[in-house]
């Protein structure tokens, strides 16, 4: 009793307080955004090699950048058609009353819990003119041949989630009061909506921009997969399966550093531009209330029009979400079983296991202590510019953050550069902010006087964090670690640019697609979609367990 | 010029009735007050007026044209909210414009008619200014001006002043009627405060889980309440439980349950009927002989003392005595009180609905 004593005076006092959120800072800054961001010093100090490697080359010049503008396009194509099409699906979420709405609010995250790389199969063999060794189910479409209409389908499958769980999110904040007064002064519903409804919704729309375009731009293994699944992708490229093909040659070729550095680059500066136009522009322009058409407005108000809507989403989500996602199962049942040797790829998942899992217990240790400080620092200055750093990780690609993050530890020989190691450290720089942000959020709904009320009942603030704080955002630590823990997992790009010869679960199943290895993979993708969705339905328990108990 | 009427309207949510068989009908040009206690049904009643909700049974009925079919933005109506619901991104004068916008009013015309509604609630001043810039009772202002804008002749305020501090309030409150009545509205405002109802409308209708229980003029509502629970509503008042022992046309004499007897106005009751009387603490007086009682509180209100005290019949009774009256009294103090015969009212006195009668929620 007294050693606990001791123990929580001593971390109560303001010394060693003060000491800890240093450190957690500094972990914060060298861990995470340090090697990030460390490849931009390349343009400073190995400016030489990419001007005759990168710039002299024009054939090169030409990839990358198309490239780039490939990935740029996807994604911008992807978040609006996510946009258009999941606002009223979020609008149904939230303002209507239907049966079957606990099903379908199910039906949405089921996408989530499918790693992006079987997403990338699954979808492919759907849409995509695919080899004939491949022996695609009868009933697959077969249709898409163009590289770039079969990215952008996979990439909306597993973004459509998050955009219609952000906008759903501020929807529910919004008071439909303000609605219901624009209809009691004659605006009809959609012009109510237009005009008072979606204004309010910026907040909401620039964190679902954000969270569609990155992950778009940052996606690699289902891209890779879903490009050597098809007939023909004669030589298409985005900005992370360059990255991803170049870091594989470089381990024999390491002429490729400065092309890898320089594509990096790119995707990370862009991606930083757009983060600072959405947060600071987006929000600071006040959007005049524009023109009204009320007859016209009027007509699509009511009737036909909107029951056509309702339709159209719940059968967008059926047959450009789901069926794309799922298609696998069929391809796996109709596809005679071939023999393989299981024993590499149970190793890669056991491997993939091992990291997810270290990652997140790192994740929860040291991201916890930093949300706190975001959230309860009574600087705003910091708190705001440390909360923009950790979007940072979020937004840039992650094979871009993979290469920079290898380059920035086997340059600085802080560390010595086992793969294992650099793995982990490369996971953690883009799950923590997924940590962080969940449990930021959530702190930021507290009221801080239930904090300062156990203080005047006498407790440290380690008790107050215990006894107080903790039961009530448990919930949100438990979804920000399954998140860390399945978007880890999923994982390709920044596995193989920060080193190439390591087999995680997803690469080993990008492998076996490159071999044509298509029924072995098609099981691999199943075993890891019961997996993860294991996972995925563990949280959806023990968060409605938590609303529930409230 | 509209009437509104309602006719039957029953709202249920699941089990939860909200509004039962409800018939209401106000006339052209009428203030009229939906008052009772929280969670009773009135503001739903306001909201199915507005087609905000959609009755289970029965129909509005607006100028004698059944609403059934008409969405709430052709309902032609000014609603004023109780969380006030300015549009947090438009100015003031973009949110009085709202509603002759929407409606293809062109600009000079819709600019004209903002600025005369906002002069008429004195904030042409403030017209640049954000909802959030402005104070509580400026912004409900701006909300009444959002309201009338539309050019509604049917004005339906929910609690529109419940948000408000005390002191607005009650200036609000004479700002809102006379607006109202120099524009000739017809107007149906709902309220929980006795006070607001007293002062504002023509006819008050007193609602209670979900059913109308009377509908009067505001004095003929506190004086001669028809029930029980309106006479414990609206103002205060004493009830003194007892039976009847003589009555004749002169007047009528009740029993207290200690033996004590009062006299009070001829009634039409019967010897030995259970009884209520209930009297306003304004008309109980100190005296030197009647009901005797203990003061068990002194409170001073400014004006005056408020004093409870117990009667020998276990009756509270409250009372109140000018703070200038030579006379201190105590706790403990013995006190005999007489109550003015005309105002004090009788009512029939079932077992155990004296509890039933005067709970609020």
């Amino acid at each position: 009793m007294k050693r606990t004593e001791r123990l929580v005076n001593f971390v109560s006092g303001r010394k060693f307080r003060k000491s800890w959120y240093a450190f957690i800072i500094a972990f914060f800054l060298i861990f995470v955004i340090l090697p990030t961001v460390y490849v931009l010093t390349y343009t400073y100090t190995q400016w030489n090699a990419i001007q005759s490697n990168v710039l002299d080359n024009k054939e090169t010049v030409d990839m990358i950048l198309g490239a780039i503008a490939a990935s740029f396009e996807i994604a911008a194509i992807v978040t609006i058609i996510d946009f258009v099409v999941g606002l009223p699906m979020a609008w149904m979420l939230v303002r209507k009353k239907f049966r079957g709405k606990n099903l379908l609010d199910t039906l949405i995250d089921m996408p989530l819990a499918v790693p992006t790389a079987a997403l990338g199969f699954s979808s492919a063999i759907f849409w995509a003119a695919t080899p004939s060794a491949m022996n695609a189910p009868p009933f697959a479409l077969g249709a898409i041949t163009s590289p770039m209409l079969l990215i952008i389908l996979l990439h909306i499958v597993f973004s459509y989630p998050y955009m219609v769980r952000s906008l759903a999110a501020i929807l529910e904040q919004i008071d439909e009061t303000y609605e219901i007064a624009g209809q009691t002064l004659g605006a009809s519903k959609l012009t109510a909506v237009r005009t008072i409804t979606l204004p309010l919704f910026r907040a909401g729309l620039v964190t679902g921009i954000i969270l569609c375009f990155s992950r778009s731009l940052s996606e690699t293994g289902g891209t890779m997969i879903a490009l050597s699944t098809m007939a023909n992708s004669a030589g298409f490229n985005t900005g992370p399966t360059l990255i991803g093909t170049w870091k594989k040659l470089s381990g024999s070729n390491p002429e490729l550093i400065p092309q890898l550095a320089f594509v990096s680059i790119l995707l990370i500066i862009i991606a930083l531009v757009l983060l600072v136009i959405l947060k600071l522009v987006v929000m600071k322009v006040r959007l005049p209330m524009g023109k009204i058409w009320p007859t016209p407005e009027k007509i699509l108000s009511r009737g036909l029009v909107p029951k056509m809507k309702d339709g159209f989403t719940v059968l967008f989500l059926a047959f450009f979400i789901l069926i794309p996602s799922f298609f696998i199962f069929s391809f796996v049942a109709t596809s005679s079983a071939a023999v393989g040797d299981w024993g590499p790829f149970l190793n890669s998942l056991g491997y993939s296991f091992a990291i997810a899992a270290i990652v997140t217990v790192i994740d929860l240790a040291l991201g916890i202590p930093l949300a706190l400080y975001i959230s309860r620092n009574p600087s705003k200055k910091i708190s705001h510019s440390l909360d923009i750093l950790v979007n940072v990780p979020l937004i840039v690609p992650t094979a871009a953050l993979g290469f920079s993050l290898g380059q920035f530890w086997t340059d600085q020989s802080l560390i010595p550069s086992v793969p294992t190691l650099l793995i982990i450290l490369a996971h953690v720089a883009f799950t923590y902010p997924l940590v962080v942000r969940n449990v930021t959020g959530a702190m930021e709904e507290i009221d801080p006087s239930y904090e300062e009320t156990a203080r005047t009942l006498g407790a440290k603030p380690i008790q107050g964090f215990r006894r107080v704080l903790y039961p009530m955002i448990k919930s949100s630590i438990l979804a920000g670690s399954i998140m860390a823990f399945t978007r880890s997992l999923g994982e390709t790009g920044a596995t193989q640019a920060v080193v190439s010869d390591v087999v995680t679960a997803p690469v080993y199943i990008v492998q076996l697609v490159n071999t044509n290895q298509y029924y072995l993979a098609g099981l691999a993708c199943i075993i890891l979609i019961i997996v993860s969705y294991a996972a995925m339905l563990l949280l959806r328990y023990l968060t409605r367990r938590k609303q529930g108990a409230l | 010029m509209p009437d509104v009427e309602m006719k039957d309207i029953t709202m249920r949510w699941g089990n939860v009735i909200a509004a039962e068989d409800v018939n209401l009908k106000i006339q052209d040009g009428e203030y009229v007050t939906i008052l009772g206690p929280s969670g009773c049904g009135k503001t739903t009643l306001v909201r199915i007026i507005a087609g905000i909700l959609k009755q289970t049974k029965g129909g509005v009925y607006i100028d004698g044209k059944n609403m059934a079919d008409v969405p709430t933005e052709e309902r032609d109506i000014g609603y004023v909210f109780q969380n006030i619901a300015l549009f947090p991104h438009l100015d003031v004068m973009e949110n009085v414009s709202y509603g002759p916008r929407v409606r293809d009013v062109k600009k000079p015309e819709w600019e004209r008619i903002s600025h005369k509604y906002l002069e008429l609630v004195k904030l042409l001043d403030k017209m640049k200014m954000f909802p959030s810039e402005l104070c509580g009772g400026e912004q409900q202002k701006v909300s009444l001006a959002r309201a009338l804008s539309t050019g509604a002749r049917l004005l339906l305020l929910d609690e529109p002043l419940s948000a408000l501090d005390a002191r607005v309030r009650v200036d609000l409150r004479y700002e809102l009627r006379r607006l109202v009545k120099s524009l000739g509205l017809t107007t149906l405002h709902v309220t929980h405060d006795q006070e607001e109802a007293m002062s504002v409308s023509d006819r008050i209708v007193l609602m209670r889980s979900g059913r109308i229980v009377e509908s009067d003029t505001p004095e003929t509502m506190y004086m001669r309440p028809k029930s029980i629970f309106a006479a414990y509503f609206i103002g205060e008042t004493n009830l003194l439980e007892g039976s009847i022992k003589k009555t004749d046309a002169a007047a009528t004499t009740v029993e207290l349950r200690d033996g004590t007897l009062i006299e009070v106005a001829t009634t039409d009751f019967r010897e030995g009927d259970p009884v209520v009387i209930s009297v306003r603490p304004e008309y109980v007086y100190p005296a030197v002989a009647g009901i005797h009682a203990i003061v068990s509180s002194v409170t001073f209100v400014g004006t005056h003392f408020r004093i409870v005290a117990v009667a020998d019949s276990d009756d509270k009774v409250e009372f109140d005595v000018p703070a200038t009256v030579e006379r201190e009294y105590n706790k403990g103090d013995d006190v005999n009180l007489t109550i003015d015969k005309r105002s004090a009212i009788v009512y029939a006195r079932t077992p155990g609905e004296l509890g039933e009668a005067t709970k609020l929620e």
